[in-house]
C-alpha cells in the first residue's frame, strides 16, 4: 500500500507541462461532449439521432462504434432475427439478395472444397451456430447426443452422402446406420479439434478496460463507482434543480466547483472514511488555489493517467454517468429558456469534482479492501494507485481469445451443415485450416446480425416500393373537391387521412410540417410563459398572444383571478402536504383524497368529464382571439419569457403573413381550392407521462400545433393578405375559407378554432365536413385500438373512440398511445401517388407537387431540408431505443421517478435516463427510414450535392432513399452515391374493400394493400 | 358460528384463497392469463371488503364493540407449553384499518392491472401483492401476538420482494436487501418482546393480556421494569417498520419498485404498521409516563428530521417518502400524547392522501405547469424561515445534513452492519480454527474447509 504522498507531484501548475496538459484536457472534453446524450430537459422532448456523434461514419460502422463506446447493441439479437426468419418477416430470398450484394464477386469464391463463401454464410445465417464457454461445450458434447446424431437441420441428402463416403472409407459395411453416424461424428469432432489446435490465436469481441474502477471491479469485485454515484446523483440533483425542492440550496449561485468545495470541504468524525479523503483533497486544492481545470490536471496526475491515455480516460469518466453529464452540458449550452440554466464551465467543474470523488473512493477502497475482501491479490498489499495505473495501461483494449474448443465446435457444426466429411478435412494443411478459421470468424455474430438487419429492411422496403409502383398514374383532375384538409406529415395522421378519403372519396388531404410555416413564440390566455412553436432548428422572431375577445375581457379577468387563487391554493396544498404543520391538517382531511383517487382509477373517462364541468368556472372560455397582427404597443401586459426587442416583434406584418401563406400553399402544391380548407395541427395529452412532450408535434419543437393552425387560418382569411397574394399571382377564391383545428392524437379529439367567424354561407358545408371528420375520428380510433392489447378486437368505432378517450385520462395507463412507434417510411410527393394505400400508420406523408416546382426545385429543397433531418431523427431515435432499450433507451417506464424537473431516474436514484421507454417502442420494428421522393433522381442528387448535411445522412446510409418518377411508375433506389433503377416484383398489390376489412382481427404489422373504396383521383 | 363469525372468516378467507390460487398457479407452472389474475385479485378484495363492511354494520346495529374469530391453535406442543394461537379480533381499531386496507389495495390493484399490463413480472407482482394483503389483514386483525407477528412477517417479506421487483438491475436488489435487513432488526425486537410478554403474562391474547375491556381501554399488569423493557423493544420494532429515526433511510430506498407498489406499500400501508403496533399495544404505554415521553420524543425527532430531509430532495419519490416519514413521526407523537383516536384518523387520512400523491407522481411536470399557468409566473421556492436566521456556513451544514439524510444509513452501516458482519466473521474464523484443531490436521486442510463453507 503506497502512501498518497508517493504520488504527490511537484507543483504542476506553474510549468509548461501544465499548459500542455490543460490543452489536452480541454481537447479531450470537447471530444467527449459529442458522445454525451444530447437530450435536454424532458419538458421539451425533441427526437434526434441517438448516435448523432457518429453520423460522419457509415451507418454500419457507426453502430459498431457505438457498441464499442457505450457497450450498446448495434442491431437486434441474432435470435430475434432468426425468429423473424422463421415467421417469414425475413425470407431466404432476402438473405440471398443481401448476401450477394454485400459480397459482390467475392461471394462466388470457394472457401473450402466446393463450398462458396456465399453458401457458407447462408448456412451460418440460416441455422444457429451455437457457442459458449468451454464448460458449457463440454457438457453439451457429453450430455446431449451431439456426437451421436447429426444436427436436426442437416438435410437427409447431405447426411446420406457423408455416411456413404465414411462407410466406404472405413469399409464398415455391416455397421448399423446409427453406429455409423456416431462414428462419423466422433471422427469429425476429433479432426475439428486437431484443426483448431493448428490455428493461431483468434480474438473474439473487444472488452475495453478504461478506468481504474474497471480493473478493481474485474479483478477484485469492488465497485468504487457505487458510492461516488450515490453522492453525485444527490448533489447534482439539487444543484441543477429547476424548482422542485422546497429548500433552495444555499449559495447555489456559485459555480459547481465552488459549491462542491463549500459543501464537501467540511468534514466530521462520523463521515465515512472516503468522504474525509474527499475533504482533504479539497483542502489541498484550496491551499494550492487550484481552479477546476488545474484540479483536473492534478487529479489526472494523481491517477497516473499519461498523455496518450488522457482522451480515452476523460471520455470514459464522463460516460460513466452519461445522463447527468449530458444534462449538465445541455443546461450549460442549450437551455437559456429554463428557470435555472447552468453557468459556463459547469461540465469542466463536473469532471473535476468527479475525479476528486473517484480518487477518494479508490483510495478508500484500497485501504478498506483487506478487511472487506479476503482476496489474495488485495492481501498482498500490492494494489496501489500506481499499480492500478500500470494495469490500466496494460489492459486497455485487450481482446478476449477464442479457445480451441470453441473454435472446434464451430467447425464441427458447420462441417455437418455443409457436408464436409472427416476425410476431406483430414487432408487440410495448416494454412488451409488457418484460412478456413479466419473465413468463419470473419463472419462473426456482429456481421451476421448486420446481414440479417439488411435483409429485414429489404423485405419491408420491397413491399413498400412494389405497392407504390403499382399505383395508377395520376389523371387530369376534375371538379372541385368537397373540402380540403391539411394535416401534419406525422405518421399518426396517415390513417386519419385515409379514413377521411375512405368515407368520402371526393375530398382531398395534404400533409405539411405541422407548424404550417408559422414560427412563433406563443402564449395562450391561460399560460404563464411563451413557448416556441416551430422546429428546434428555427428561432422564432415573433410573439403571439391569445387574448379574450373584447366583450369577454371582464369575465376573463375575473376567471384569471380565480385561477390565480386556485393555483396558489393548490401550490400551497402541494407543498403543505409535505411539511410538518400544514401536513397534519392536510393528512387529517386526507380521507377526502380517497374520493378522487377511487374515481380516477376506476372510471378515468367519467371523472375527467366531471372535472371538466367543474373547472369550466375558471377555465378561459373559447371566446378568444390571437394577436397575430404586428403591434407596437403592448396590449397584453407583462408575463415571463423573453421580452420583444429589436429582432423580436409582437405579431406579423401583412407582408410577412402573405409570405407565410404563399410558402405553405407552394409547399403543398395547393392551387385548386374548395369552399372550406381545414388546417389541422396536432398534439397529444396524457396523464402520468413524463415523456408527454415527446408525443406532441415534432415540427412544433415538442409543442402542440393547434395555435399554428389557427394562426395560419387567420392569416389566410385576412383580406389584406389575400390582396397581397393576388398581386403576386396566388389566387384564392373569395368563397374559400380556412378553418384552423387541433387534433389530439391520443384521444382522437378534434377542436375547431374561430368558427364563429365563419360566414353563414359556409355553415352547412362546415357541419357536413364536421360530421365526416367525426366518423373518420372513430374509424381512426378503431384502427389504433388494434395495437392495444387491452382493447378488445371486436369493438365498433364508437366504442373504440371511448376507449382511446379513456386512455388519455387514465392515470394507470403506461401506453396512452404508441406515438411514432412502427414508423418506417416518409413519402414526399402528391397524395395521389399513395392515395388508397393502407400504410398501417407507418408513413410520414409530405405533400409536394413536382409538376409545379421550378426546374432547380427550390420547393423540394426547402421541404427536404426540414423533412429529412426531422424524420431521420425520429426514425433513428426509435431504432436505437429499440435495439438496446437499456442503454440507448430509458428502460421500463414503470419505476421512473421525475428528478429536478429535468428528467427521469429509475427507482430511488440512478443516472438520468435518456431515450425512449420500453413501453413506447415495444411494437416498433427498428429500421432506417425509407424516403420515397416523387422527383427525378438527378434533381434529388443535385439537392444532396448542395446540402452537405443531408448528403451526409444519405451517403452514410443513416436513411434509405428512393425516387419515384413524376411521369411514370419508375422507381430508383439510392445506392452508394447514385441511383439505380429498382425492379419491382411481379403481381398486383392485394385489394381490400375497406381498411377495416383488411386489419380486422389482426394486431401485428400488416403489409401494404390497396383499399378499393378510396379509388383514384377526385 | 354466528353471522359475524362467518363474515369474519370471509374477511380473512377470501384474500387467503386468492393467495393460494395465485401461488399454486405459479408453483405448478400453470400460469393464469392476466385477466384471470386481475379478476381473482378484484373479486377477493371486493368480497373481503363487503364482509368487513357487513361486520361493521352489524356491530353498529348491535352496539357490540368487539368480535372475535378464534381458529384455535395452529400448532400446539403441550409438553413444551408452546402453542401458536390463531385468533382474529374485530374492534374499533382493527375495523377501520381493515376497511382502509381493502380500499387502498383494491384501487391500487386495479391501477396496477393496467399499469403493469404486458410486463414480464405481472404475475410475480400480483402474487406478492396478495401476500401483502393477507399479511396486512393478519397484522391488523390479530388477536394474539403470534398472529400479529405472522402478518408482520408476511408484510415484510412481500415488501422486500416488491422492492426488488426489477431484479435484473442491481440497485433494486441491493435496496430490497437493505430494507429486508432493517425489517429483520425490527422483527428481532418484536420477537423478543412477544416472548417476554408471554413469559410475563402467560398470555398471547391481547384481550386477556390487557384485561377484559375492549380497546382502547384496559391496562397491562406487569411491573414497571418489564414494561420498560417490553415497551422499548416494541418501540424498536415499530421504528424499523415505520421508518422512524434512525431507520428512516429505508423508505426512499423502497421506491425502486413500480410506482403503484411504492404508493400502496411504503407510502401508505407498510409505513403505518409500526404506528399500528404502538396503538394496539397502547394499554402498555398508557401505564408509563416515562415510556410515553420516549415515544413522543422519538416521534418528534423523526418528524423534524424528515420534514428537513423532504425539503431538500430533488426527486419526487424521495420527497414523498420523507414527507410520509414526517407524518408518521407526528402520528407517533400523537400516540405518545395519548390521542389515540386522533392518531387513527391521521393514519387513515394520511394513507389516502399519500397514495393519491404517489400514484400521480409521474404527472408532476404537468401539474407544475398547470400551477405556474394559473399563478402566472414561476413557482416560488425559498428557504425555511428558521434557516434564514443562520449564518451562511451553518445554512450549508444543515442543508448537507438534510441532503445526506442525516447520515442515518452511514450510522447504521458503521454501527450495526459492520460490527455484525465482523462479529460473525470472527466467529467463523474461530470455528474454522477450532475445527482444524479438533481434526488435528494441517492448516492447509483448514483452509479447504473454509472454502467449502463459503
Amino acid at each position: 500500500m503506497s502512501k498518497p504522498s508517493d504520488l504527490q507531484p511537484a507543483r504542476v501548475e506553474d510549468t509548461d507541462t501544465y499548459l500542455v496538459a490543460r490543452a489536452q484536457v480541454e481537447h479531450a472534453i470537447e471530444h467527449a461532449i459529442h458522445y454525451l446524450p444530447s437530450q435536454g430537459p424532458i419538458a421539451v422532448f425533441v427526437h434526434h439521432n441517438t448516435l448523432h456523434a457518429f453520423e460522419h461514419l457509415p451507418f454500419e460502422q457507426g453502430v459498431i462504434e457505438g457498441w464499442k463506446q457505450y457497450g450498446a447493441e448495434p442491431y437486434l439479437s441474432e435470435d430475434r432475427y432468426r425468429e423473424e426468419l422463421s415467421r417469414g418477416r425475413i425470407t431466404l430470398e432476402d438473405l440471398d439478395e443481401v448476401l450477394a450484394r454485400d459480397l459482390g464477386e467475392k461471394g462466388e469464391q470457394c472457401v473450402l472444397f466446393s463450398t462458396t463463401r456465399i453458401a457458407l454464410r447462408r448456412m451460418m445465417l440460416r441455422y444457429q451456430v451455437r457457442n459458449g464457454p468451454d464448460e458449457e461445450l463440454r457438457w453439451f458434447m457429453a450430455e446431449t447426443d451431439a456426437l451421436k446424431k447429426f444436427r436436426s437441420e442437416v438435410s437427409s441428402q447431405t447426411a446420406d452422402r457423408m455416411l456413404k463416403e465414411v462407410s466406404d472409407e472405413l469399409s464398415a459395411g455391416g455397421v448399423t446406420r446409427a453406429e455409423l453416424e456416431g462414428r462419423t461424428l466422433q471422427w469429425l469432432h476429433r479432426i475439428c479439434i486437431e484443426g483448431a489446435q493448428s490455428v493461431g490465436e483468434v480474438f473474439n469481441d473487444i472488452q475495453p478496460v478504461r478506468r481504474h474502477r474497471d480493473i478493481l471491479l474485474q479483478v477484485h469485485g469492488v465497485d468504487c463507482d457505487v458510492r461516488v454515484h450515490d453522492q453525485l446523483i444527490r448533489f447534482l440533483g439539487c444543484v441543477s434543480d429547476q424548482g422542485f425542492a422546497q429548500w433552495v440550496m444555499p449559495n447555489r449561485e456559485r459555480s459547481l466547483f465552488e459549491l462542491f468545495q463549500d459543501y464537501y470541504g467540511v468534514t466530521r468524525a462520523f463521515h465515512p472514511k472516503w468522504l474525509q479523503l474527499v475533504a482533504s483533497e479539497i483542502a489541498d486544492d484550496r491551499q494550492q488555489g487550484r481552479s477546476s481545470m488545474e484540479s483536473i490536471v492534478h487529479s489526472l496526475h494523481l491517477l497516473g493517467v499519461r498523455e496518450y491515455g488522457v482522451e480515452d480516460f476523460i471520455e470514459s469518466t464522463l460516460l460513466s454517468l452519461p445522463g447527468w453529464a449530458g444534462m449538465l452540458w445541455q443546461l450549460e449550452s442549450n437551455a437559456a429558456w429554463t428557470p435555472r440554466p447552468a453557468s459556463r464551465g459547469t461540465l469542466i467543474d463536473y469532471l473535476s469534482i468527479r475525479l476528486i470523488l473517484d480518487i477518494a473512493s479508490l483510495r478508500g477502497a484500497l485501504a478498506e479492501s483487506p478487511q472487506l475482501e479476503d482476496r489474495p491479490a488485495v492481501r498482498e498489499g500490492s494494489l496501489s494507485m500506481e499499480r492500478l495505473a500500470q494495469e490500466l495501461r496494460f489492459h486497455q483494449r485487450r481482446g478476449v481469445r477464442q479457445t480451441v474448443e470453441q473454435r472446434a465446435f464451430l467447425l464441427f457444426q458447420l462441417a455437418q451443415l455443409l457436408g464436409w466429411t472427416p476425410m476431406d478435412l483430414e487432408s487440410l494443411k495448416g494454412h488451409q485450416w488457418q484460412a478456413l478459421m479466419s473465413e468463419i470468424s470473419s463472419f462473426s455474430t456482429m456481421e451476421r446480425r448486420r446481414i440479417f438487419h439488411l435483409a429485414y429492411e429489404r423485405h419491408y422496403r420491397v413491399g413498400v416500393l412494389d405497392a407504390i409502383s403499382k399505383q395508377s398514374l395520376p389523371r387530369k383532375s376534375s371538379g372541385q373537391p368537397l373540402f380540403q384538409l391539411v394535416t401534419c406529415i406525422d405518421d399518426r395522421e396517415e390513417s386519419f387521412r385515409r379514413y377521411l378519403e375512405e368515407i368520402e372519396p371526393r375530398l382531398e388531404t395534404f400533409g405539411a410540417a405541422g407548424f404550417f410555416s408559422v414560427p412563433m413564440f406563443f402564449r395562450s390566455a391561460s399560460d404563464a410563459h411563451y413557448i416556441p412553436l416551430c422546429p428546434v432548428v428555427l428561432k422564432p422572431r415573433h410573439f403571439v398572444d391569445e387574448i379574450g375577445q373584447l366583450s369577454q375581457q371582464e369575465l376573463q379577468r375575473r376567471q384569471a383571478e380565480a385561477r390565480r387563487v386556485w393555483g396558489q391554493a393548490s401550490h400551497r396544498l402541494h407543498l403543505g402536504s409535505r411539511t410538518l404543520v400544514a401536513g397534519v391538517l392536510t393528512s387529517l382531511l386526507g380521507s377526502l383524497a380517497s374520493l378522487p383517487m377511487v374515481a380516477r382509477v376506476l372510471a378515468p373517462r367519467l371523472t375527467s368529464k366531471l372535472r371538466d364541468v367543474i373547472t369550466r368556472v375558471v377555465r378561459p372560455n373559447q371566446a378568444t382571439t390571437l394577436l397575430i397582427e404586428r403591434m407596437d404597443v403592448d396590449v397584453v401586459g407583462g408575463g415571463a419569457g423573453p421580452a420583444p426587442d429589436g429582432n423580436l416583434n409582437r405579431g406579423f406584418t401583412h407582408e410577412e403573413m402573405a409570405n407565410i401563406v404563399e410558402r405553405l400553399l407552394g409547399d403543398l402544391g395547393l392551387h385548386r381550392f374548395s369552399k372550406i380548407v381545414f388546417i389541422v395541427g396536432h398534439g397529444s395529452s396524457s396523464l402520468n407521462n413524463p415523456h408527454e412532450s415527446a408525443y406532441n408535434c415534432g415540427a412544433c419543437g415538442g409543442g402542440r400545433g393547434g395555435p399554428n393552425a389557427r394562426a395560419f387560418a387567420l392569416m389566410a382569411n385576412d383580406y389584406r393578405v389575400r390582396r397581397i397574394l393576388d398581386a403576386r399571382g396566388v389566387e384564392i377564391p373569395e368563397s374559400t375559407v380556412f378553418v384552423g383545428a387541433y387534433h389530439n392524437t391520443c384521444s382522437d379529439h378534434m377542436e375547431y378554432f374561430d368558427i364563429d367567424r365563419l360566414p353563414p354561407s359556409h355553415h352547412l358545408e362546415f357541419l357536413e365536413a364536421k360530421e365526416l371528420i367525426d366518423r373518420a375520428r372513430s374509424a381512426n380510433a378503431l384502427e389504433r385500438a388494434r395495437r392495444f392489447t387491452s382493447a378488445p378486437l371486436d369493438m365498433d368505432p364508437h366504442e373504440a373512440l371511448r376507449h382511446v378517450e379513456a386512455r388519455a385520462e387514465d392515470l394507470a395507463q403506461a401506453r396512452p398511445e404508441y406515438n411514432h412507434a412502427t414508423n418506417a417510411v416518409c413519402f414526399v410527393g402528391r397524395r395521389i401517388r399513395t392515395r388508397g394505400l393502407f400504410m398501417d400508420r407507418r408513413s410520414f406523408l409530405t405533400s409536394y407537387d413536382p409538376t409545379r416546382d421550378k426546374s432547380d426545385v427550390p420547393v423540394l429543397t426547402r421541404i427536404l431540408q426540414a423533412v429529412i433531418p426531422v424524420c431521420s431523427g425520429i426514425s433513428l431515435e426509435y431504432y436505437f431505443s429499440t435495439v438496446d432499450n437499456q442503454r440507448y433507451g430509458c428502460g421500463s417506464k414503470l419505476p421512473h421517478n421525475i428528478t429536478s424537473l429535468l428528467g427521469v431516474m429509475e427507482g430511488a436514484a440512478s443516472d438520468l435516463r435518456t431515450g425512449l421507454s420500453q413501453q413506447m417502442v415495444e411494437i416498433h420494428e427498428p429500421m432506417r427510414i425509407l424516403f420515397v421522393i416523387e422527383q427525378l433522381p438527378e434533381k434529388v442528387l443535385g439537392i444532396l450535392e448542395e446540402n452537405p448535411g443531408l448528403d451526409r445522412l444519405v451517403r452514410n446510409g443513416w436513411v434509405q432513399l428512393a425516387t419515384l418518377s413524376p411521369e411514370t411508375q419508375d422507381i430508383s433506389l439510392y445506392e452508394a452515391g447514385h441511383f439505380v433503377p429498382y425492379r419491382s416484383g411481379v403481381g398486383p398489390t392485394a385489394r381490400y374493400p375497406t381498411s377495416h376489412d383488411y386489419f380486422g382481427m389482426h394486431r401485428e404489422h400488416l403489409p401494404l394493400v390497396q383499399i378499393a373504396q378510396i379509388g383514384g383521383a377526385t | 358460528m354466528n353471522v359475524i363469525q362467518i363474515l369474519a372468516a370471509g374477511v380473512v378467507g377470501f384474500p387467503v384463497i386468492a393467495l393460494v390460487v395465485l401461488g399454486l398457479s405459479g408453483l405448478l407452472q400453470r400460469p393464469l392469463s392476466e385477466s384471470a389474475v386481475d379478476r381473482i385479485a378484484k373479486v377477493s378484495v371486493a368480497l373481503g371488503f363487503s364482509a368487513a363492511l357487513g361486520i361493521l354494520g352489524i356491530m353498529l346495529w348491535n352496539g357490540e364493540r368487539v368480535a372475535v374469530l378464534d381458529l384455535g391453535n395452529f400448532v400446539e406442543i403441550g409438553t413444551e407449553h408452546f402453542h401458536f394461537h390463531l385468533e382474529f379480533l374485530f374492534d374499533r381499531l382493527s375495523i377501520p384499518m381493515v376497511l382502509m386496507s381493502f380500499v387502498l389495495v383494491g384501487v391500487i390493484g386495479s391501477f396496477a392491472n393496467i399499469y403493469l399490463q404486458g410486463d414480464a413480472g405481472y404475475h410475480r407482482f400480483f402474487l406478492s401483492f396478495s401476500m401483502f394483503l393477507v399479511g396486512l389483514l393478519f397484522a391488523f386483525l390479530a388477536g394474539t401476538i403470534e398472529t400479529l407477528f405472522f402478518g408482520w412477517e408476511l408484510v415484510g417479506l412481500s415488501s422486500a420482494l416488491l422492492i426488488a421487483y426489477f431484479h435484473e438491475r442491481k440497485a433494486p436488489v441491493e435496496n430490497g436487501l437493505w430494507v429486508w435487513g432493517v425489517y429483520r432488526i425490527s422483527d428481532g425486537a418484536f420477537l423478543l418482546a412477544a416472548l417476554l410478554l408471554h413469559h410475563l403474562t402467560g398470555e398471547g391474547e391481547f384481550m386477556r393480556m390487557v384485561s377484559a375491556s375492549p380497546w382502547p381501554e384496559g391496562g397491562l399488569h406487569i411491573d414497571a421494569w418489564s414494561t420498560w423493557v417490553v415497551g422499548i423493544l416494541l418501540l424498536i420494532a415499530a421504528a424499523g417498520k415505520s421508518g422512524l429515526v434512525p431507520f428512516s433511510g429505508w423508505l426512499p430506498r423502497a421506491m425502486e419498485g413500480p410506482t403503484p407498489s411504492s404508493a400502496v406499500f411504503y407510502g401508505a400501508l407498510s409505513i403505518h404498521l409500526g404506528a399500528y403496533l404502538l396503538l394496539r399495544m397502547g394499554p402498555l404505554y398508557a401505564g408509563s409516563i416515562g415510556l410515553r415521553v420516549v415515544v413522543f420524543m422519538l416521534g418528534l425527532v423523526t418528524a423534524v428530521f424528515a420534514a428537513m430531509a423532504s425539503r431538500v430532495q430533488s426527486d419526487v419519490k424521495s420527497a414523498l417518502a420523507f414527507s410520509s416519514v414526517c407524518q408518521v413521526g407526528i402520528i407517533v407523537m400523537e400516540i405518545g400524547l395519548g390521542f389515540w383516536y386522533l392518531a387513527l384518523i391521521h393514519i387513515i387520512g394520511h394513507a389516502f392522501l399519500r397514495s393519491l400523491q404517489l400514484l400521480r407522481a409521474p404527472t408532476l411536470l404537468r401539474d407544475y405547469r398547470a400551477m405556474e399557468n394559473a399563478i402566472g409566473g414561476r413557482l416560488a421556492n425559498g428557504q425555511p424561515i428558521w434557516v434564514t436566521q443562520l449564518s451562511a456556513q451553518r445554512q450549508m451544514q444543515w442543508y448537507r445534513f438534510a441532503l445526506e439524510r442525516g447520515y442515518l444509513d452511514t450510522l447504521i452501516e458503521g454501527w450495526i452492519l459492520r460490527p455484525f458482519v465482523r462479529f460473525f466473521r470472527t466467529c467463523e474464523r474461530i470455528e474454522n480454527w477450532w475445527m482444524s484443531y479438533l481434526q488435528g490436521s494441517s492448516k492447509k486442510n483448514g483452509d479447504k474447509g473454509k472454502q467449502a463453507a463459503e
